[in-house]
């Protein structure tokens, strides 16, 4: 306004100007010159200023006011340039190398630097406030002159506004200029400095603060405001009185980097350090111990230190800079408070935003050390509770739950799934992910996903299903190696889904009633936005541990055959009627997998029911028997030591057979033991499996007596040794009816114990073998002699009685592959899909096709890799 | 020691009579009843037909209907059909086993008791049926016919006549041979 008039002016009025005004500009201008030059110059002495005030009024007489102005602008800058800068960046000359600093944490050196920035912001403000000083003595010298010529309305008061912001803004531009690049690191480096002090003060206060602070956290709501003062906490009080000195120190730092135009740069600053200071603690106190959780620690930290820190620092600042209203200002109402509170102190805007920016810093930062170390957290699940209760907290807030999803995975794939890791230990850690994180996450969207490349990997195992049949069943622990706690968990699992299932159908009692529809309805909650929408909705994704490990292998059929096999091995090894653990669990699983399909196993189990019924009845005949018929001629052995498992064969899993010739003795009482049983049940008759079953013995030798509990092939091997003390193992095997081999593979346990001693007989090329009667014959390598604890270790090669899974599956390959060769035969050629309907369609009867397509083609093609079929564009034909 | 007994199945079958019923209610009509016993009845055959593996022989039901049967006959060794093969269909009627199956060969068969639709003249598959046969029963009758014709009461008078020259006869066979195409 006044300015672009007078520039105008000025124009026409240069061509009026006479000789003498002329000589009168050019005089008075080099008396403001000298005179601005030596005030400026003159540190502190103001007793040019009357000149200065004259040769600027000369001046301006001639409307050279902008003239003035800049002129003294310009020398002011060059000054500040001269003085002010270039000796402020002097005293940080020295720290220029910022990794020296780092290095170099002495806490003298700290001292140093904090002293060398206090003095260097002590001078240049002094500096600058001369200046400006000057620059008053400017506005007043103009002022007086426009009083005295023409008192026009637009006043000075916008001509000093103008040249103060000129000046502020040209002393920034004149340090921006010339900032080293290593001043914000020194910034940054002093503020952490004095953070930490800060934090060394306060923790040793806080210690007997923190009963308070909990409790003004508990009555802050109830309580009235009373006290009024502060309502933040009685820390903020108690730690301002003792740090006030340092909290000033630093806002007058804070507010001398403001004056010279470093807002932001301070801000940034002391938020970094504030920030750093807050993740050094929450690694401090998380680290790795998850048996604590520590989200209530952090929460307490930061509101006892950086919030109390800000809290001082901006309410000084607030006071130091708002120089007519100090007490509004920064201090506005939040909109959390209730109006109706009058005259309460709220804690200012400001510090509410950093509380909640800290707040969210400490969660991320916590959630991301938990994320990191989730594996680890899991490994010792219920130990770490309190840690994924924090992590669960964490998430609620920041959200960043698919951050989980992606870091569990690739630390499953890394740490887990590797050929490595033992099936038992994956199937565990699997359960125990899914406890963990249905804390987490109660839909159970996240599991899906983290779940899912887990059970991919297990089902490419192939003992997956074994692994999961003994973690289901082996509920008293008996795998000693930490697989009995996974069990343990399972078993109870079976539990709670007994119970779960009966309150459910008490609700479904309730839920007719109107008040509990409501209450469901209310306590809906929409499924998070990562949610698969193809996996159903959340009712039907509940997190059930049994159906994941279920959804592992993919029917429950295979998982029900498993268990059966098991069973079978587990109940044909029992040489007692005790099924009780049985009984139990199978009643357990029956819940979950309905009655039907466990109706085999229940009928096996039946069966040593009805065994141990009929071996009790079958027993009494003994008695009256021997009383009327001749019976005693079966050589000294009673039915007595005899206990049979009668077995319905169309419900137990195939039974391996092995012809075994059985000693005499032993044969005839089986078949007493069966024509008694004939007497009592006719018509049925038993068939007896031989090899099978436990056999309880006592070998006498001269020096000593020692028990077995061995399979019926050990015994009937060394039976055969009583009357004969050495055999070839032709002839043995001749004896019991059993392969060479096979013979020379069993007496191995024997020959183990030390109970029979293998030689090369040179005549016939043939084992020898022969009975040790003296143990001191040998020297006493294996002498372990006289316990039952070596139970059934005969089956070394872990070939069970019980025919495997896949051995039943290889036959039920046969079958399929009958059916294969029928169709193909009949129809040429035929696709994979064709093949597998037909087969659905057809192969109905025992066993029922139930196979995938996959399985179907790599059937197929290993049909096709044994030059039965040949494969053309997809179509299957037989090899011709 | 563990002991089978024979005859456990049906004491199970009394014991829990609950179990596994059948899906679908018992139809009201006889009529339908008596398709799931004929449905039943083909499933064995087929069952023992696959699994009694005899050469030569084979039948698999097409597509989707359980009473239409394609068949495949190989001839005999030391016969005149020796290396051919021959496709039959087999069209169970809604009452087998009280009726017999139509059987007619696909391909064409130089036979004194085939005629050139492939109609076959065997008193099994006509009043000497009986409910005891089944699949794998005709296969092989039908297989063994091929190598022992009744020229008696022949279909083809023609293969009837020629039958007393082996030679000759099996060089019409392989005149007249069209191996089967894949179907």
């Amino acid at each position: 306004m006044g300015d672009a008039t007078t520039a105008v002016c000025n124009l026409g009025i240069l061509d009026a100007l006479g000789g003498d005004a002329v000589q009168e500009i050019l005089e008075s201008y080099a008396g403001f010159t000298s005179a601005t030059e030596s005030l400026l110059s003159g540190a502190g002495d103001l007793s040019v200023g009357s000149e200065l005030v004259s040769y600027v009024h000369r001046l301006c007489k001639h409307q050279l006011h902008s003239l003035v102005r800049d002129h003294f602008l310009s020398s002011l800058e060059e000054v500040f340039e001269r003085n002010g800068a270039a000796r402020f960046w002097q005293h940080f000359e020295s720290y220029r190398d910022v990794s020296l600093l780092e290095a170099n944490r002495s806490h003298i050196y700290e001292e140093e630097v904090q002293q060398v920035l206090c003095k260097a912001l002590e001078e240049i403000s002094l500096e600058k406030q001369y200046e400006e000083r000057c620059l008053f003595l400017l506005v007043d010298a103009l002022q007086t002159f426009e009083d005295q010529v023409l008192p026009r309305k637009c006043g000075f008061v916008t001509e000093k506004e103008l040249l103060l912001s000129k000046y502020q803004l040209m002393v920034s531009s004149v340090l921006m200029a010339t900032l080293p690049s290593h001043f914000p690191e020194i910034l940054r480096w002093y503020f952490k400095g004095r953070l930490e002090e800060l934090n060394t003060v306060m923790a040793g206060e806080s210690k007997d603060c923190y009963d308070k602070d909990d409790m003004d956290v508990d009555e802050k709501d109830k309580m009235p405001p009373k006290s009024g003062v502060m309502d933040i906490d009685g820390g903020h009080l108690h730690g301002e009185r003792s740090d006030s000195k340092l909290v000033k120190n630093i806002g007058k730092v804070v507010r001398d980097l403001r004056g010279l135009g470093f807002t932001s740069m301070a801000e940034d600053a002391y938020a970094s350090a504030i920030f750093l200071l807050l993740k050094a603690k929450v690694h401090d106190l998380a680290g790795d111990d998850f048996r604590t959780s520590v989200l209530e620690s952090i929460k307490g930290w930061i509101q006892a230190v950086p919030l109390q820190f800000l809290h001082a620092l901006l309410s000084y600042l607030g006071d130091s800079f708002n120089y007519d209203s100090p007490s509004s200002g920064l201090k506005s109402p939040l909109a959390s408070r209730p109006p109706s509170y009058p005259g309460i102190d709220a804690p200012s805007e400001a510090l509410v935003r950093w509380k909640l920016r800290l707040e969210y810093f400490a969660y991320e930062t916590l959630q991301d050390l938990r994320i990191a170390k989730l594996f680890e957290i899991i490994v010792d699940y219920p130990e770490s509770t309190p840690a994924i209760e924090d992590l669960k907290q964490c998430l609620e807030y920041t959200g960043q739950h698919s951050k989980l999803v992606e870091s569990f995975i690739s630390a499953l794939r890394y740490r887990l799934l590797t050929a490595g890791a033992s099936t038992n230990d994956i199937l565990h850690q699997y359960v125990s992910t899914i406890k963990a994180l249905r804390t987490i996450d109660t839909a159970g969207v996240f599991l899906e996903a983290v779940g899912e490349p887990i059970r991919e990997y297990l089902r490419g195992r192939k003992d997956t299903i074994k692994c999961i049949v003994t973690m289901l069943t082996d509920g008293t622990g008996g795998n000693s190696n930490g697989t009995g706690n996974a069990g343990d968990s399972l078993l109870e699992e079976l539990n709670r889904e007994e119970e779960n299932q009966e309150n459910s159908a008490l609700e479904d009692g309730f839920n007719t009633d109107d008040k509990q529809a409501w209450i469901t309805a209310a306590s809906w909650e929409p499924d998070p936005v990562e949610a698969d929408p193809l996996k159903g909705s959340r009712n039907h994704r509940k997190v059930d541990i049994l159906g994941m490990i279920v959804g592992i292998i993919g029917s429950k059929d295979q998982l029900v055959n498993e268990y059966r096999v098991m069973l079978a091995e587990k109940l044909l090894n029992k040489s007692d009627y005790d099924i009780e653990s049985e009984i139990r669990t199978l009643e357990l699983l029956k819940i979950h997998f309905g009655e039907s399909s466990m109706q085999k196993c229940e009928i096996m189990l039946n069966d040593l029911i009805d065994s141990k019924r009929t071996n009790s009845n079958i027993k009494a005949t003994i008695g009256q028997a021997s009383q009327t018929s001749t019976v005693s001629e079966d050589s000294g052995i009673s039915l007595d030591i005899l206990d049979a498992t009668i077995i319905s064969s169309n419900f137990w899993p195939p039974i391996q057979e092995e012809a075994l010739n059985l000693p005499g003795p032993v044969d005839q009482l089986l078949s007493d033991y069966s024509r008694r049983y004939t007497e009592i049940r006719t018509p049925r008759k038993l068939l007896w499996k031989k090899n099978l079953g436990t056999v309880k013995l006592e070998l006498q030798f001269e020096d000593r007596e020692v028990q077995f509990m061995v399979a019926p092939v050990h015994a009937a091997i060394i039976m055969q040794f009583q009357d004969q003390t050495s055999w070839t193992s032709k002839k043995l095997a001749a004896v019991i009816g059993l392969p060479v081999d096979v013979v020379n593979r069993k007496i191995n346990f024997w020959i183990s114990k030390g109970i029979i001693a293998e030689t090369m007989d040179p005549e016939s090329d043939d084992h020898m073998f022969t009975l040790v009667e003296n143990t001191s014959d040998v020297n006493k390598n294996s002498g372990d002699g006289g316990s039952c604890e070596e139970l059934l270790a005969g089956d070394e090669e872990g070939e069970g009685p019980v025919a495997s899974v896949e051995d039943q599956l290889r036959k039920e390959m046969t079958i399929y592959e009958k059916f294969i060769m029928g169709m193909l035969t009949n129809f040429g050629s035929m696709a994979l899909d064709r093949i597998h309907n037909t087969l659905k369609m057809f192969c109905v009867a025992d066993p029922t096709y139930d196979k995938s397509l996959q399985q179907l083609q790599s059937f197929l093609s290993g049909l096709v890799s044994e030059e039965k079929l040949e494969v053309r564009d997809g179509m299957y034909s037989l090899k011709k | 020691m563990a002991a089978v007994n024979g005859q456990t199945e049906d004491r199970y079958q009394g014991n829990t009579p609950a179990v596994a019923p059948s899906p679908k209610q018992p139809l009201p009509a006889a009529k339908s009843v008596d398709t799931q016993s004929v449905l039943k009845r083909l499933q064995s055959e087929l069952m023992a037909l696959m699994m009694s593996g005899d050469p030569g022989i084979s039948a698999f039901p097409e597509e989707d209907n359980i009473f239409c049967w394609k068949g495949t006959i190989t001839g005999s060794k030391d016969t005149v059909f020796e290396g051919t093969e021959y496709k039959l269909s087999l069209a169970f009627p809604n009452d087998y086993p009280f009726k017999p199956p139509k059987v007619k060969f696909e391909t064409a068969c130089f036979h004194p008791n085939v005629d050139v639709y492939g109609n076959i003249c065997l008193d099994i598959l006509q009043d000497k049926w009986s409910s005891a046969y089944d699949v794998r029963t005709i296969l092989l009758s039908i297989q063994s016919l091929l190598g022992e014709p009744n020229t008696s009461s022949p279909l083809n008078p023609q293969a009837a006549q020629l039958w007393s020259n082996q030679e000759e006869y099996r060089k019409m066979v392989e005149k007249l041979y069209k191996p089967p195409s894949a179907a």
